[in-house]
């Protein structure tokens, strides 16, 4: 009888990259059709123009290299996808078709193909036809949430990606599955949360100090505008901002690995997309910010490695330096380790 | 905890002469001699080895090489077993004097699950034991000849005090795991020199030192999570103890000797029946629904394992020590020995056939390594020779446990890397001379001392 012999582990997890792929997929599937059924034909044009030519330019792409041909695997047609959500619906097909060629060819592959890639190819075909063609990648409007049924469907959204946040709740399944990592979305939608409330206070402050307010008890009532929501979230709080957080920053290659990483990368998506949707407007400045944090995401991966077990944190070490100083009889805690 | 007793004769019994890491055993028959249970067939003069005794009565019918569960081929006495119990005649001896113990180890074969024999860890030449830890968190062990839970712990806290009777240790820990029910009852409210001793759990910077001062004890019991993994052992000093191993260390160069469940009952065995170490539990994994634990005598095949259980369906690949990190095996003729805790069998169709493909980034390594690695970063570093830089970034931390390689989506070798790049960088700098390495920080940072 023979057995078969291979270096352990002789058991792994059955998740693999395409199973990864497709479940971005159909997480967005649910969206692609509220947009078909919000723009009609036009949309499903799109999206077919894009996906198909995102599978035919990687599979182009695969032979004259003399690859192998690795389209099944869904990550050009995923590419391709979230392109299309991301185009006006008006927009002529051939419009589609080319961003999802320059997404594929130098997005991705020009980098050295999966996993090397440092922008995100979906915002790298995006930023390169909004800013080629910007009269057709403009979108109809900017969407605001004004009442809770805008969550549900998005009458004044441009894009087929902002047409029902609701219906984005696939990635939040994602998440609980561990097919996308909860560090990064977490923290960036905090950010998001966190930065205009904050924003909120500092006015305040500063319409105080304008006015000439002297009486303290003034300022501190300001600490508690800061529970009611800032206008600002209205505008920040739209479909492609939840897209942008559950399905671009999440895109493993593009961000940090390190756990520490990770949690200060979802910051600066934050912080970047608030600067630049503060000024401009969300839609874009989701995508810009998003592309600018890609730029960031290496440097803070390589400052963010952990230190060998067992080694102190700065906190900790200064913790330790006035714990040390302070008589043992006076501690609480546990000091008596031999 | 059901435990079966393999009772069918084998039809030969394969016992390795080397069973631990350390020199060969001279082996002391020759081919046609019959030989008794508990019989010494092996032995060396030098420090760093450790008796093997025949676990059957029957006949030597060869002396050659055969093959061992780690995958290699070693010296191994080949007995043909008859049914009969004869064995040599065992006393027990309780008076071993301290400095005698260590030698009656030796004699004894006792070996740790991870291969050093368990007289070295407890007298390390030129160092200084002054903790004694028995690793009880692999509950899988326990058992075999424990009539009830209690017994198990009265023994444990018995061989403890005899390790540390050897080791010349003032302290001892047994650590459990938090989720083991049934040991942790056992242990619970244990009276040790007249102290009821309570399990406590290692929480934060609570490792056993603080507990020595609270319970007032020179012995306490812990427990902690399971960790698992090759090279678990300074990673566990850390755990318990909170001393942290040095870099190309090992726990006795910190005072802490590491033991197992399985050397602590082989030694209590040794000292109160004067029996060697010929037998031992094991588990079986894959033959039935559930995990099977067996008692076998060492030297028998792995083949009779499974047959014992009646199994006749096809069999994809044979692990020995667990599907992790296990090897898979060859053949069926291969022992069970004095290291082998668990013996795995996939059917032809859960063999797993993967091709490795890039690295996506997805840092499912990273959230899953107990030891605040980045396994992926250093799987690249490795597969392109830096092996400095994996230094730089803590691959001797590694315990080999395998979760990285287990869960990644692209299906990459991590685990062989690593391993890879360890054994690299423990060559480049094993010629290093000692003091100079001691100031560069390279190498074993204690100088040996």
């Amino acid at each position: 009888m023979t057995y078969t012999i291979s270096a352990p582990p002789h058991k792994k997890t059955k998740l693999d990259f395409k199973t990864l792929n497709y479940s971005k997929i159909i997480a967005l599937l649910p969206l692609c059709l509220a947009a078909i059924y919000f723009f009609g034909i036009p949309a499903l044009g799109i999206i077919v123009a894009s996906v198909v030519s995102a599978v035919v330019t990687e599979f182009a792409i695969q032979t004259i290299s003399k690859q192998k041909v690795r389209v099944a695997d869904g990550h050009a047609a995923m590419i391709g996808l979230m392109l299309a959500l991301l185009i006006p619906p008006e927009a002529p097909l051939w419009i589609a078709a080319f961003a999802t060629f320059f997404a594929i060819t130098v997005g991705k592959h020009v980098f050295g193909g999966i996993g090397s890639y440092i922008f995100n190819p979906v915002l790298v075909g995006w930023v390169f036809t909004r800013s080629a063609w910007s009269g057709f990648m403009t979108p109809a409007s900017i969407p605001h949430i004004g009442q809770f049924s805008d969550l549900i469907l998005e009458h004044g959204a441009g894009l087929m990606v902002g047409v029902s946040p609701i219906l984005l709740i696939g990635g939040l399944y994602l998440i609980y599955k561990r097919y996308i990592d909860w560090r990064v979305p977490l923290s960036f939608f905090a950010t998001m949360i966190v930065l205009p409330q904050a924003l909120l206070f500092i006015s305040g402050v500063m319409d105080l100090i304008h006015k000439g307010s002297l009486n303290p008890l003034m300022y501190m009532s300001q600490m508690f505008a800061v529970l009611s929501p800032s206008p600002e979230l209205s505008y920040s709080m739209i479909g492609i901002v939840f897209f942008g957080i559950l399905f671009l920053a999440t895109d493993t290659a593009t961000s940090p690995i390190t756990k520490k990483g990770r949690i200060v990368y979802g910051i600066t998506c934050g912080v970047l997309v608030f600067i630049y949707g503060y000024f401009a407007n969300y839609v874009d400045g989701l995508l810009y910010g998003i592309f600018l944090a890609n730029c960031v995401a290496s440097f803070i991966e390589i400052n963010t490695m952990p230190a060998s077990y067992g080694t102190m944190s700065c906190a900790e070490k200064a913790y330790r330096r006035v714990m040390d100083k302070i008589p043992s009889s006076l501690k609480f805690e546990v000091v008596n380790n031999e | 905890m059901e435990i079966k007793k393999l009772e069918t004769l084998p039809e030969k019994v394969i016992i390795p002469l080397r069973q631990h890491r350390g020199a060969v055993c001279e082996p002391l028959v020759k081919k046609g001699d019959r030989v008794l249970i508990g019989q010494k067939i092996g032995g060396s003069a030098e420090y760093q080895s450790s008796a093997v005794h025949s676990s059957v009565c029957g006949e030597v019918i060869a002396i050659e090489e055969a093959a061992h569960p780690d995958g290699n081929k070693v010296m191994s006495v080949i007995i043909q077993p008859e049914d009969s119990n004869e064995s040599v005649a065992f006393s027990a001896c309780k008076d071993v004097k301290p400095d005698k113990l260590a030698e009656f180890i030796k004699e004894s074969g006792i070996v740790e699950h991870y291969g050093m024999p368990t007289h070295t860890v407890l007298r390390p030449k030129g160092k200084k034991i002054d903790t004694v830890l028995i690793n009880a968190t692999s509950s899988e062990w326990i058992g075999g000849t424990f009539k009830t839970p209690d017994d198990y712990a009265f023994q444990m806290i018995d061989a403890l005090k005899l390790l540390m009777k050897a080791a010349g240790a003032k302290k001892g820990a047994i650590v459990l795991r938090t989720d083991d029910k049934e040991s942790i009852d056992a242990f619970e409210g244990i009276e040790v020199d007249k102290k009821k001793l309570k399990v406590a759990p290692l929480i934060g910077s609570r490792n056993v030192g603080y507990y020595f001062n609270e319970q007032n004890s020179d012995i306490v019991i812990v427990s902690q999570e399971r960790i698992f993994g090759k090279k678990i052992l300074n990673f566990f000093t850390y755990r318990v103890t909170g001393r942290k191993v040095k870099i190309g260390c090992d726990p006795t160069d910190a005072g802490v000797a590491v033991c197992g469940i399985r050397s602590a009952k082989a030694l209590y065995d040794a000292v109160h029946e004067g029996t060697p170490f010929y037998d031992t539990v094991i588990s079986v994994e894959g033959v039935s629904n559930k995990m099977e634990y067996l008692f076998v005598r060492i030297g028998t095949t792995f083949k009779d394992v499974i047959d014992s259980y009646g199994y006749t369906g096809e069999i994809g690949k044979i692990i020995a020590n667990g599907v992790r990190t296990g090897v898979a095996q060859y053949t069926d003729q291969v022992p069970v020995t004095k290291g082998t805790t668990r013996i795995s069998i996939q059917k032809p169709e859960e063999v797993i056939r993967g091709e490795s493909i890039e690295c996506i980034h997805c840092a499912r390594c990273v959230d899953v390594c107990p030891v605040e690695l980045i396994p992926s970063r250093l799987a690249v570093m490795a597969d392109q020779g830096r092996f400095d830089e994996c230094r730089q970034i803590h691959v001797e931390n590694c315990i080999e446990c395998g979760d990285c390689a287990a869960v990644c989506p692209s299906k990459i070798h991590i685990l062989q890397l690593i391993r890879y790049a360890k054994d690299a960088i423990e060559m480049a700098y094993e010629d290093m001379p000692e003091k100079e390495s001691s100031n560069l920080k390279l190498g074993c940072g204690c100088g040996g001392e």
